[in-house]
């Protein structure tokens, strides 16, 4: 479960680009939540103050209850964040970069091995399990990513732009394991430019847009909120004809 | 998530970071490459170069070869030369050229009056034709200009010893040299090139692992989910930073066992240098590195993970060397005995005892003590940096 409250984060030798500028809103467990935005509306921002890599101005976040800066070791250990930079090294296998992450999070010996080996079978890698990760597809990449994002079993997920660069294959088995984590009751958080990928996973939508939350909802509440017959049209209602939506 | 036994120590995290950074640096053949090139081939191979050279001077000396001219007029001087071992070949009419252009070292020519003014009771005239500014001359030319003082002294001598005047007389003054130089002390450049590249390979053993560590990881954007994770930056810094010492006392450990290697098989006793460079010099050498191999790659990762690209932490680091390698430098054509409080500077402390191992000296512990003294709170201070620079949220954005 992540709570943001007003939370506020400004960049700039003044502050005076505020990139995210009183955002509100809850992600439960057992759910997709969707942060949907143009490109600079905010959405990497927000992930990494919720991920404890940046502190907010202003305002808190919590998950599970833990603050995002007085308690972000506790925080470190309940997510698993597959960052917009996929970031695995090159020289290191596929299985040598998850079990880096493992043993970061403090896994080791056999209980180690057999989770990662349960993930290869899951994300079904394991033709590149022990290739080096140099000549990887993007699609590769990103499951190994995942792999080592979920490694020590995280309660909440943050994925940022998981979709960007994936081909449709890759992208439904992408669909597919966020549904069975969503099944396990796990938390998940998902940012996106794409309308139809938020609206094909998500539960819930919050509508980002210059740094500020436009609205929250179900794809039909967000309907009947504009009174728009599609969503396409209700979001570009929503941001304005200005800020289009399109990838 | 049970069943998953779980060491949450800062230890534990630590080695994990170090392991993983020595698989992923042993496995880059680029570092490696000019870690162990730098190692192998800049000392042990560049000293084997200087040594055979010595060496060849030193044998073209002893194996003399004297082109003479008009060697008739003087059946004496050349009955002594060839007693002397000295190989006597006709020279060429063009000899001046030939000095010139640097075919022959020395030539001696024997004035066509010779026996003429020997028998009126002047003195000989004999012509000796060299280029001085020749590097590799200058042990012939020393050598036959020997050789002929002790001719003239020789025939001198017969001459008073034949008038019945004792020898003392014409040569009052007994000069005896006495060379008080160890066996070490002597063979100044090699000693130079030891210590300076013992040193150099500690300063820079671990630099393409320290740049591949923080700038490539930063250029590869993989530090952004590392962060995510509960290693804290320090325990991140630490486990770098023991990956690079062990690269860097690898480069040290394999420059200094070129240099024994070396020293051992080449061809030292015709250098004239009685050269040590056993294992005690190898044992007091890595004794007296150790603060640097701890030091120089906190630095380096320091300067490495400020910068925000490889090619920006390339520039920076270059300065840094041009600085470091300077100092030994000075330090040798310093021609004053070393100030006692050198030893507590990093670099020229421990080249002031790298060059006292060399001559053959015993490392005092005081000194060894201060020499570590300062380094060691850099390192600490170095790293305690590295961790800022990894928890700035600029580090993310790349600015």
């Amino acid at each position: 479960m992540i709570e943001v409250a007003n939370v506020v984060k400004a960049f700039g030798r003044r502050r005076e680009v505020h990139a995210v500028n009183g955002v509100a809103f809850t992600a439960s467990d057992g759910e997709i939540t969707g942060l949907l935005g143009p490109n600079g509306a905010g959405k990497t921002t927000l992930l990494r103050v919720i991920s404890t890599l940046m502190v907010p101005d202003s305002g808190t976040a919590t998950v599970d209850g833990h603050d995002v800066v007085r308690d972000r070791y506790a925080v470190r250990r309940r997510i698993g964040v597959l960052s917009d930079a996929r970031g695995l090294y090159p020289r290191l296998t596929a299985r040598e970069n998850i079990r880096y992450y493992g043993a970061l999070h403090g896994l080791a010996g056999e209980a180690l091995e057999a989770r990662i080996d349960e993930l290869i079978r899951a994300l079904s890698i394991g033709d590149i399990a022990d290739r080096r990760a140099h000549g990887f597809s993007q699609g590769e990449r990103m499951k190994v990513a995942i792999a080592r994002a979920l490694v020590h079993d995280p309660q909440t997920i943050l994925l940022d732009e998981p979709t960007n660069g994936l081909d449709i294959m890759s992208i439904r088995s992408l669909r597919d394991l966020l549904r069975d984590l969503r099944a396990q009751g796990k938390c998940l958080l998902f940012s996106s430019h794409v309308m139809q990928e938020v609206t094909a996973l998500c539960q819930r939508i919050v509508i980002l847009g210059g740094g500020r939350v436009v609205a929250t909802g179900t794809a039909s509440e967000l309907l009947a909120q504009t009174g728009e017959r599609t969503l396409e049209d209700a979001f570009v209602r929503l941001l304005g004809s200005g800020e289009g939506l399109a990838a | 998530m049970t069943g998953v036994a779980r060491s949450v120590s800062a230890a534990a995290r630590i080695h994990a970071v170090a392991r993983k950074e020595i698989v992923d640096v042993f496995r880059d053949r680029r570092t490696m490459l000019v870690t162990l090139a730098t190692a192998i081939a800049a000392g042990p191979v560049l000293m084997l170069l200087v040594l055979n050279l010595v060496a060849r001077q030193a044998d073209k000396a002893r194996e003399l070869t004297l082109p003479v001219l008009g060697g008739d007029h003087a059946p004496a001087l050349i009955a002594f030369l060839e007693r002397q071992q000295v190989t006597l070949t006709a020279a060429p009419a063009d000899f001046e050229n030939r000095i010139r252009a640097g075919d022959l070292d020395v030539v001696l020519e024997v004035d066509k009056d010779f026996a003429v003014d020997v028998a009126k009771g002047k003195a000989g005239t004999v012509r000796l034709a060299f280029d001085r500014s020749r590097d590799r001359a200058r042990g012939s030319i020393a050598e036959v200009e020997a050789l002929l003082r002790a001719y003239s002294r020789e025939w001198g001598r017969g001459r008073l010893l034949l008038r019945g005047v004792a020898v003392e007389v014409a040569s009052p003054l007994n000069v005896e040299p006495r060379d008080l130089a160890t066996p070490q002390s002597s063979g100044a450049l090699v000693l130079f090139l030891i210590a300076f590249y013992g040193l150099f390979a500690a300063v820079i053993g671990g630099m393409a692992a320290a740049l591949d560590t923080t700038a490539g990881e930063r250029e590869r954007a993989s530090l952004e989910p590392l962060l995510t994770t509960p290693v804290a930056p320090i325990e991140l810094a630490t486990g770098k930073w023991l990956a690079v010492v062990v690269l860097n006392a690898t480069a040290v450990v394999l420059t200094l066992t070129g240099f024994y290697l070396v020293l051992r098989f080449a061809p030292l006793p015709a250098v004239g240098i009685p050269f040590l460079f056993g294992l005690t010099e190898l044992g007091r050498f890595v004794v007296t590195l150790v603060p640097l191999v701890a030091l120089m790659p906190a630095i380096l990762l320091y300067v490495g993970a400020r910068a925000r690209s490889f090619k920006e932490a390339q520039t920076n680091l270059s300065v840094l060397l041009f600085a470091v390698s300077l100092l030994p430098i000075m330090q040798m054509f310093l021609q004053k005995k070393e100030p006692a409080w050198l030893t507590w500077i990093p670099i020229s402390g421990q080249y002031a005892l790298l060059s006292r191992a060399l001559r053959g000296e015993a490392l005092p512990f005081v000194e060894l003590l201060q020499s570590y003294v300062v380094p060691g709170l850099l390192t600490v201070a170095a790293l305690v940096a590295v961790a800022r620079l990894f928890s700035r949220e600029s580090v993310l954005v790349g600015k």
